[in-house]
């Protein structure tokens, strides 16, 4: 390991493009399941799993029907909100009906148990076959040493558009007032007249049709198959917990943080070892920095 | 013309319920005070009256359209607003989204919101100076009026407080209470459910007693002033 | 429906008696130890072998959140630990394997108190994400330090020697049967005692009420703890035993991973979390269940995921629930 090649302006720059590419992304994973935590209080486990049916309808999309891939993130986007927005109807609700304070820990293992529920049935309907697609958008081009191809700028520039416009969403419009108001303070919410069972629907809604898009993005990267999800939602809760469980804003800064040491990681790591550093790095988190590196004590989103 | 209960009982289970038969009547424009020892259940009536739990018997009505069984979120559009038990801003909200959101019922009525606002910064002045700010950098007594002021966003009928004074210090309880005079003034229906007994009957026009969840005794407000100190030795 | 509830009643007098109680557990005793021996058949052995072992593990599952609210999300990595620390001091150190079901447990200890110490002072389910990740951490780390575990490529694990005259050479299925019986008895019994002491009484009291039980001056941080150290020492044995069992170990996701946690989870919360002894029972169900669809790869998973979704939502207290109609 030659540490002296950090320095290398081509390596360095190059680095921290890949770092962004891949910030991005696990910031999109990560909001979804910072909004669903901090507006629901539920830690979504199946958060992999909303990921994965977003793979396979862009692979329907795309592959099957030869839509374009902007049509392919849009169709999985809504498709999830659907789904995202049943889960919370049919399990979510009823159990929020009868929990009292375990609500985070029975909640979190109901979507435990729906995660082997949809990873199985995508396993009978689709069976185990990866099915990519190989490039969404072929080409690249150079900027001094980088090279830069179009999907991934694509995908860069997708995911940033996608989580700015769910911060609009939510900062200007009066839905999205509510949805803050409903996280700060259900109950008076409510005494406002604001209807929160539907907008805990609605957000879980959103929260997943951010995976379902991700899944779409993603999917030169990771084919749809049924178990994809699973390293998807490991980053998700390691951006998560960098960014303080229920911080948006954080979720994002620790997605680009993650993208970027692990750009770095695979640069002087051996392959599998970098996968391990993930792991390490969030840990000493939780122990030294419980709430997060960019939230201050006691604040919420 | 009233807000009226007649015979509710209710409470977090069947066996035992917390209120038994509760009758009482809030006039209009009039305030109307519910004492009581702790655990009388005069929560558990505003709480019941408000929907968020439903009688197992006895009826409510408001103005004579029955509430029973109608959620919580439903009750503003009835002319009926609950200020909750403690802080109840949106903290990380500036004062004015706090105040859009009293106004989340009427939201589609963009004239009727306007001159919500107007109405209520030319009653507030110092919530119109702090628009800006988040709710949470608020004084504890300036964040009271807010929630005051949000729930009259609206213009409800009948104001339903819920310990209003609670946890406060001496000085903002008086500034309390001196804004519930103002309230009515403004010919509110006002139903208050408070501890401080003294400043609560102070400005009342009736008071009802529970106690074990019954209704004891109620009269107009001038027959308790001197016997206040007894009856609240007989809790004890 | 009201004469259906009421014939059982009837005879209940003496179905639920104490006498006809221990009859009852004496038979369901009896029945576990000589059905593999009688039926002859080896694959009967491996289910029994099966159904136990995750039936013990689901027991010390419910140790830790049935009885104080603890998620260990990363429990499969638990097992691993307990297993690798014994595959690994036969492999490179010659140490005696039976001297290794104790070293198992001494590295389930350590982890656990690890773990416990740093996680433990926090909301509760930091504790659920912070195991998850170091099982993660585990399981890479056997996977990618090849040279010493030699990671998928499978780690050759020796049996037990003979003990007493019985052989434990590979393929005998009843030795391995019997042992994994006393262990789990002394496993269990432990428990139960821990249970029934003050300590689980505090842990009780705990799992009612976290602040009133601080307020009556106990610790509950060092209760958790207590509790989370022994389940961990408890999952090092029986991970110890589950090594000279299978004979050869890969850190794989379904071994190792979070698949073997959500069933050794499932399998608690469907036996009734508190209950201690349901984990027993739902483990013969389950186990027995996932037998039964064996053809039916995924859908045996399908029915772990939606029966644990049904007693989440439907039946909070599990197979035990049920007891009052069947016990």
């Amino acid at each position: 390991m030659d540490l002296s090649l950090l320095l290398d302006p081509a390596i360095l720059s190059e680095l921290v493009f890949q770092g962004l590419v891949r910030g991005a992304m696990y910031a999109l994973m990560g909001v979804g399941l910072a909004l669903i935590f901090g507006i629901l209080g539920i830690v979504n486990f199946a958060q992999g799993e909303l990921f994965m049916l977003g793979t396979y309808a862009m692979f329907f999309c795309v592959s099957v029907l030869g839509l374009p891939f902007v049509v392919g993130v849009a169709a999985a986007a809504a498709l999830l909100f659907l789904v995202g927005a049943l889960i919370e109807r049919g399990l979510i609700e009823p159990l929020r009906r009868r929990s009292g304070r375990n609500w985070l820990i029975d909640s979190f293992v109901l979507t435990i148990g729906l995660m082997v529920v949809l990873q199985n049935l995508a396993l009978l309907a689709f069976g185990s076959t990866r099915r990519g697609v190989a490039t969404l958008l072929p080409g690249s081009f150079d900027i001094g040493p980088v090279t830069i191809t179009y999907e991934r700028l694509m995908i860069l520039l997708v995911a940033t558009a996608l989580v700015l416009a769910l911060g609009a969403f939510v900062k200007f419009t009066p839905l999205g007032k509510a949805i803050r108001a409903t996280a700060q303070h259900p109950e008076a919410a409510q005494t406002l007249g604001i209807d929160t069972p539907r907008i805990y629907t609605i957000s879980f809604g959103i929260g997943a049709a951010l995976a379902g898009a991700a899944g779409a993005l993603l999917i030169s990267i990771f084919p749809a198959f049924p178990t994809v999800g699973y390293q998807p939602s490991l980053k998700a809760f390691a951006v998560v917990i960098l960014g303080g469980l229920g911080n948006v804003v954080g979720a994002i800064a620790g997605g680009i943080l993650l993208g970027i040491v692990e750009a770095y990681a695979i640069f002087f790591l051996s392959a599998g070892w970098q996968n391990v550093l993930t792991p390490i790095v969030i840990i000493l988190v939780l122990i030294l920095r419980p709430q997060g590196l960019f939230t201050r004590q006691g604040e919420r989103p | 013309m009233s807000l009226r209960v007649e015979g509710v009982t209710a409470g977090y289970s069947r066996e035992a319920p917390i209120l038994k038969g509760v009758t009482l009547e809030a006039r209009t424009g009039l305030v109307t005070v519910i004492i009581g020892p702790n655990g009388a259940g005069k929560s558990t009536l505003l709480r019941t009256i408000y929907g968020y739990l439903r009688p197992s018997a006895g009826t409510i009505t408001h103005d004579g359209t029955p509430l029973t069984g109608l959620a919580p979120a439903r009750m503003l559009e009835h002319g009926i607003a609950y200020l909750l038990q403690g802080r109840s801003t949106f903290p990380a909200m500036t004062v004015e989204e706090n105040l859009e959101l009293g106004a989340w019922t009427i939201r589609k009525d963009k004239a009727r919101v306007r001159e919500a606002f107007e109405r209520i910064y030319g009653r507030y002045p110092q919530l119109k100076e702090r628009r800006r700010r988040p709710a949470g950098a608020l004084s504890g007594g300036e964040q009271r009026l807010l929630e005051v002021a949000r729930l009259t966003m609206t213009g409800p009928r009948t104001l339903l407080l819920d310990e209003p004074s609670v946890g406060l210090m001496p000085k903002l309880v008086d500034e309390v209470y001196a804004e519930i005079a103002r309230l009515k003034e403004d010919r509110y229906t006002i139903l208050i459910v408070d501890q401080n007994v003294k400043q609560a009957i102070g400005i009342a026009d009736w008071v009802y007693v529970l106690n074990l969840g019954e209704n004891s005794r109620q009269g107009p407000a001038e027959q308790f002033h001197e016997r206040l100190d007894a009856i609240v030795r007989e809790w004890l | 429906m009201r004469t259906a509830v009421e014939t059982p009643a009837a005879a209940s007098g003496w179905w639920r008696s104490p006498p006809a109680r221990w009859l009852k557990v004496a038979v369901l005793l009896l029945l576990l130890v000589l059905i593999p021996p009688w039926s002859g058949n080896p694959y009967i052995t491996t289910i029994f072998i099966s159904a136990v072992m995750f039936g013990i593990l689901g027991a010390i599952y419910d140790l830790m959140i049935g009885f104080a609210g603890l998620t260990n999300f990363g429990y499969a990595g638990f097992i691993a630990v307990g297993a690798y620390a014994s595959a690994l001091a036969t492999f490179h150190y010659d140490v005696n394997p039976w001297l290794g079901l104790i070293l198992g447990g001494l590295a389930g200890a350590l982890l656990g108190l690890f773990t416990g110490v740093v996680t433990l002072r926090l909301r509760g389910l930091y504790l659920g994400l912070t195991t998850w990740f170091l099982a993660e951490a585990i399981r890479l780390t056997i996977s990618n330090a090849t040279d010493y575990t030699r990671g998928v490529m499978g780690l050759n694990v020796v049996p037990f020697p003979d003990l007493f005259g019985v052989s434990f050479a590979r393929g005998q299925l009843l030795s391995y049967y019997y042992l994994l019986l006393i262990l789990g008895a002394a496993i269990l019994i432990a428990m139960a005692l821990l249970l029934r002491s003050r300590v689980g009484l505090a842990f009780r009291a705990m799992r009612e009420d976290e602040l009133a039980t601080q307020s009556l001056g106990l610790d509950t941080v060092r209760l958790k703890l207590l509790n989370f150290t022994l389940a961990s020492a408890f999952t090092g044995v029986v991970g110890a035993f589950y090594c000279r069992y299978l004979g050869i170990l890969t850190p794989t996701p379904e071994e190792f991973g979070v698949p073997r946690t959500v069933e050794i989870l499932t399998i608690a919360y469907v036996g009734g979390r508190g209950t201690l002894w349901g984990s027993l029972f739902a483990a013969f169900l389950l186990i027995g269940l996932q037998e039964y669809f064996r053809s039916l790869e995924a859908w045996r998973l399908v029915i772990y995921g939606t029966l644990l979704i049904t007693v989440i939502l439907f039946l909070p207290k599990g197979l035990a629930g049920l007891r009052r109609y069947l016990w």
